[in-house]
């Protein structure tokens, strides 16, 4: 089993890397002092993964939101539920579904092993039967209403339906009352047997812990795998955005809005690109930016604007949102800036004080153990490492932005999406 | 293991709280200001918060602090305004890489400190008021989050249970007031305001890092010299028993309705058995094992989510769902069986157990996090003394099942608050 350290010379701080004879990758992270310990079971699997083929077999095509479904029912298994388990080690337990992947976790400050046990268990068994689907139907179904109900939810949405026209990343990760109508335990069965295939998955572990304790529950509860092929299906996707602006009245006292920058996704951002970016986002839209006094000089933003990259599988994206009582003045003002940038060039000075900014964020997020846990399943599904993310930004250059921001934010492949308020 | 708080009374009802602890990456010192909540005040204290984080007699525009804090490594001010029962917290918190982590050698630690100083005691003034624009622009922004809470319905549906619940006592009054109340406020009256915060505020200051909190101390109670200390303290109104229950609907265009109850707990601090109301809360609905999570979500499938909360300083449980509109009776009756089962003294030893180590687990993972360690004393502001998370968790475990029994007999329901979709 080859046991790989991974230390920082800039922080100080070193975690481990496992290839386990199953096929998962394992990663842990000691903190010293710290009480609790922190860990994720996740899978490369999520809402967009709806087409695909296995061993280069017949293409599958899954109803949307099976994946969110499919996350709910593992906690149940023939002689329970996981959370009643988890109960009688005071172990503090969750899941989520993203575009990309589907993450099992639990938090604990004692009883680690056994909570440890309890998590590798479920994940690794399933148990659907047509009783236990049809009963997740009304409860799904009321997850899904909620965020029909969420004006944040919607405005991205509505604007990711504008900027891509065939990838499912615009499709709504718990998918629709329609689509979950459709899911059957055969299908459950179906995708777990593709994608809940250790080689496809990832276990990440934060805080009182040692490698040790980690690989003898590891060792005890994996079950070894036979590696697949998967192939992931996405329509190829045009370079422009479908439409430029979208709007949806709702039962909101203050409008929202997302402008969402269409980029290329041809392949994922590497280290260097990434934290590029990063700076550069910070640069244009942090506080500190002459665009952002601007926007609040003429009451166009408050204090909920905020900026992402928004990145995966086939989908590459830039974010500028927030409430506002004139979206369409507000997202003309952020286009005019980044023209105006593209034209006269970044100032070096911005570029220190941005630097700075990301690189005390990125530090700072080593505090959490959850934020540790979560950092490292990321980017270890696209190929990143966590400390030469932050060695990047410190070694970033005022060149380095500049050539990104060339490369990025075309002003003409934009959606503007708008939720306003009821008349 | 719990990180030990030293304290300091460094002014009259002035507070240095101090928390030495190397593990983290950051330090963070935070000013938090407790006023008595009143429908006069509260906005204008709300204002007076943005407006003193956003500028100071140093850094008089608010693109200069930015750019400042910025190149301090991200250095983050913050503000907060909450109420704890009839009181009212003023939070401006500022916090930063610590000093081992940056790039050449400055001590972010001490000139953060002294920032933080700056805003609250020699903020941006020119003849006994604050900027024109400074305060437009803040009362623009504080009129957003007032709507904005609007635009979340949970959020609104909890806000117009404890309105509408609370409409004869203080609690009642909102965090940050009325709309027209921060309308009336004008660059002359913030002076006033400030001037009185002051005086009357009592100053609970929190220090968490590596580096010595001594200077900061110090810098801190300088400032204090000179000012005439007038410490005001309230005590928090509680209401022990229910009457007749209310019951208010709104409607509106909604895929989901929302279902809010407000019960009065009978037991708030300093009540002895404040720990069992708060076992009993956690065993109704505070885990993903209790008796609504079990029976409400998942035997009934009526929710994705059903949980309760208790506030021990108002002596409030509040219970808070999302269901389909035909399902509403059907939850309600759902959640007061599961009450009524805990009164008769139906829970297991299994939930006793379970919940217990719930709590005590999610105690000692606040020890873990910098604002975490912080709220934990945040959190005991009114308590009679800070104890240890060690000291809250034995009391916990302590709690017997009789004791749960009789907290759960003393909760009585006072309104429940539905916004139905139309």
């Amino acid at each position: 089993m080859n046991i790989q350290e991974i230390k920082s010379q800039r922080i100080g701080d070193s975690y481990f890397k496992i290839d386990h004879p199953t096929g998962l990758v394992i990663y842990v992270y000691p903190k010293e002092g710290y009480n609790s310990a922190y860990a994720i079971f996740g899978t490369k699997y999520g809402s967009i993964n709806t087409n695909f083929s296995v061993d280069e077999g017949n293409q599958i095509t899954v109803p949307d939101g099976i994946a969110h479904y499919l996350e709910h029912k593992l906690f149940e298994s023939e002689d329970g539920d996981a959370f009643v388990r988890y109960a009688k080690t005071g172990a503090n337990a969750n899941a989520y579904t993203s575009f990309e992947k589907t993450c099992y976790l639990f938090s604990c400050t004692d009883k680690f092993d056994e909570s440890l046990e309890i998590l590798l268990d479920f994940v690794q068994d399933p148990y659907f039967t047509a009783q236990t689907v049809a009963k997740e139907q009304g409860i799904i179904g009321q997850e899904i209403k909620m965020y029909d109900d969420s004006p944040e939810w919607r405005v991205m949405f509505n604007m990711l339906e504008g900027m891509y026209k065939n990838h499912p990343v615009k499709i709504d990760i718990a998918g629709t009352v329609e689509t979950i109508a459709e899911i059957t335990a055969e299908k459950l069965y179906e995708v777990y047997n593709v994608f809940y295939n250790l080689n496809n998955m990832v276990l990440c572990v934060a805080g009182n812990v040692t490698v040790e304790q980690v690989l003898k529950t590891a060792d005890k509860m994996l079950k070894p795998c036979e590696k697949h092929k998967i192939n992931n299906y996405f329509e190829d996707e045009p370079y422009e955005i479908c439409e430029p602006y979208i709007e949806q009245s709702f039962p909101v006292s203050m409008p929202l809005f997302n402008l969402g920058f269409k980029e290329k996704a041809d392949s994922m951002l590497d280290v260097q690109k990434l934290a590029y970016t990063y700076i550069l986002l910070a640069m244009i839209a942090s506080q500190t930016s002459p665009l952002y006094r601007e926007l609040l000089d003429n009451n166009l933003i408050n204090s909920s604007f905020s900026y992402e990259l928004f990145e995966g599988p086939g989908y590459c994206s830039v974010i500028f949102g927030g409430e506002s009582r004139a979206p369409k003045q507000a997202a003309e003002t952020i286009k005019q800036y980044i023209s105006k940038l593209k034209n006269d060039g970044l100032d070096e000075a911005d570029f220190e004080i941005s630097k700075k900014s990301v690189y005390g964020d990125a530090v700072s997020s080593l505090n959490s153990v959850s934020s540790i846990s979560n950092a490292i399943t990321d980017y270890h599904f696209s190929g990143i490492e966590l400390f030469s993310y932050i060695d990047a930004i410190a070694d970033a250059t005022f060149e380095d932005i500049s050539n990104r921001l060339s490369e990025m934010l075309d002003v003409n492949n934009c959606t503007l999406s708008v939720i306003r308020q009821e008349e | 293991m719990m990180t030990a708080i030293n304290r300091n009374e460094i002014a009259k009802g002035v507070f240095f709280n101090s928390i030495k602890d190397n593990r983290f990456k950051t330090m963070k010192i935070t000013a938090n200001m407790i006023v008595p909540l009143t429908k006069e005040n509260a906005s204008a204290n709300a204002l007076l918060c943005g407006v003193l984080s956003h500028s100071c007699k140093a850094y008089p525009d608010f693109t200069e602090l930015s750019r400042k804090l910025s190149s301090l490594y991200g250095a983050d001010l913050g503000t907060s305004v909450r109420k704890i029962g009839d009181n009212q917290i003023l939070r401006i918190s500022a916090s930063a890489l610590d000093d081992r982590y940056v790039f050449d050698g400055d001590s972010v630690a001490l000139e953060l400190s002294e920032l933080l100083c700056n805003v609250i005691f020699e903020p941006n003034l020119t003849n006994n008021a604050f900027s024109e624009t400074d305060v437009e622009q803040e009362k623009r922004q504080l009129l957003d989050v007032i709507d904005s809470e609007f635009n979340d319905k949970r959020i609104y549906a909890n806000g117009q249970l404890i309105k509408n619940m609370c409409s004869d006592e203080v609690f009642g009054i909102k965090r940050f007031g009325t709309a027209e109340k921060i309308k009336e406020c004008s660059p002359q009256s913030l002076f006033d305001t400030w001037k009185n915060l002051l005086k009357t505020a009592r100053f609970e200051i929190m220090y968490v890092g590596e580096s010595s909190s001594k200077k900061a101390e110090e810098v801190f109670a300088n400032a204090f010299n000179g000012i005439d200390r007038q410490p005001q303290f309230v005590n928090t109104e509680v209401v022990r028993e229910a009457s007749e229950p209310k019951h208010i609907i709104e409607e509106m265009e909604l895929s989901q309705s929302k279902l809010v109850m407000g019960f009065r707990a009978g037991t708030s601090i300093p009540d002895e058995d404040v720990n069992a109301t708060r076992l009993m809360c956690a065993i109704l609905g505070g885990t993903a094992s209790s008796k609504l999570f079990c029976n409400v979500r998942e035997k009934q499938s009526l929710c994705y989510y059903c949980s309760s909360s208790y506030d021990r300083v108002k002596g409030i449980i509040t219970v808070d769902s999302g269901v389909e509109g035909d399902n509403i009776k059907k939850a309600e009756q759902g959640i007061l069986n599961e009450i009524e089962e805990m009164k008769k003294g139906n829970i297991t030893d299994f939930e006793m157990n379970a919940t217990k180590m719930a709590i005590v687990n999610s105690f000692y993972s606040t020890n873990d996090t910098v604002g975490g360690i912080e709220a934990w004393y945040i959190n005991q502001l009114f308590d009679e003394k800070f104890q240890s998370i060690e000291e809250i968790s034995n009391a916990i475990n302590a709690v017997t099942k009789e004791q749960v029994i009789a907290a759960a007999q003393k909760i009585t329901l006072d309104t429940v608050y539905v916004l139905k979709n139309k």
